[in-house]
């Protein structure tokens, strides 16, 4: 599983702002954008065009 | 005969250090305007290891770091130092004084490498005024500064950040290794 100090290190690409892990554990949660970023292999895939619309 | 084999296309990383930081997300899209769509960005770092740039840049500054999706040939580093350097010259003030310092580098699998415009015995010429440091190497499952390396390219946060873009870049490279 992803480390927390490695998620603390890593902001939204597109606003820039916080983001946070999501309850599976499995996707990182930009509120401001609305957006899920994929944790895959427990690599996040930082992409906007790859992110969950939520 | 010796084979020659092409390198490994790199990941361009790139720091920018601001005052303002309200100022980065304009910074942010110049950056996307010549090297393509961001990938992972780093939230925001305390820099307080030099004073070096307080005078023209005033202080407290902060950094983040910048990946982007596209990777780089490693023999375009210095065509991408002069190209940030144009990028800060639009961040200027009336005194033509920065606002904003960016300084790019590359990963590949055994290194990280940073493009500077000052030469010192370490450094290698890249051509049009731009060397090479080599920051750090990777062994052993991390990365390890060398005698000359920034305290801040170091520092813990930095580290881990590198850390995870490589793992990225790994992933994304994987095919071509």
């Amino acid at each position: 599983m992803i480390k927390q100090e490695l998620l603390d290190i890593l902001a939204c690409p597109q606003c820039q702002g916080d983001i946070y892990l999501n309850p599976a554990k499995d996707g990182l949660i930009c509120d401001a954008c609305k957006l899920e970023y994929e944790i895959r292999d427990d690599i996040p895939i930082m992409l906007i065009d790859q992110a969950k619309k939520i | 005969m010796s084979r020659l084999k092409d390198p490994v296309p790199a990941r361009l990383v790139i720091s920018v250090l601001i005052k303002d930081q309200e100022r980065l997300q304009k910074v942010s899209a110049e950056l996307e305007t010549y090297f393509g769509t961001l990938e992972m960005v780093s939230t925001w770092m305390d820099f307080n290891y030099t004073d070096y740039y307080e005078k023209e840049m005033g202080a407290p500054l902060f950094r983040r770091m910048f990946t982007f999706k596209d990777l780089i040939e490693q023999e375009n580093l210095h065509k991408i130092k002069l190209t940030t350097i144009k990028i800060e010259q639009k961040f200027t003030n009336e005194m033509g004084q920065r606002k904003v310092n960016l300084d790019p580098g590359y990963m590949t699998p055994e290194r990280f490498v940073l493009a500077t415009g000052k030469n010192f015995t370490h450094r290698i010429y890249l051509g049009r005024k731009i060397y090479a440091d080599l920051t750090l190497i990777y062994q052993k499952g991390a990365f390890k500064p060398l005698p000359w390396t920034y305290p801040d390219y170091q520092a813990t946060s930095m580290l881990v950040f590198l850390q995870i873009i490589r793992q990225r870049y790994m992933y994304t490279i994987k095919g071509l290794l």
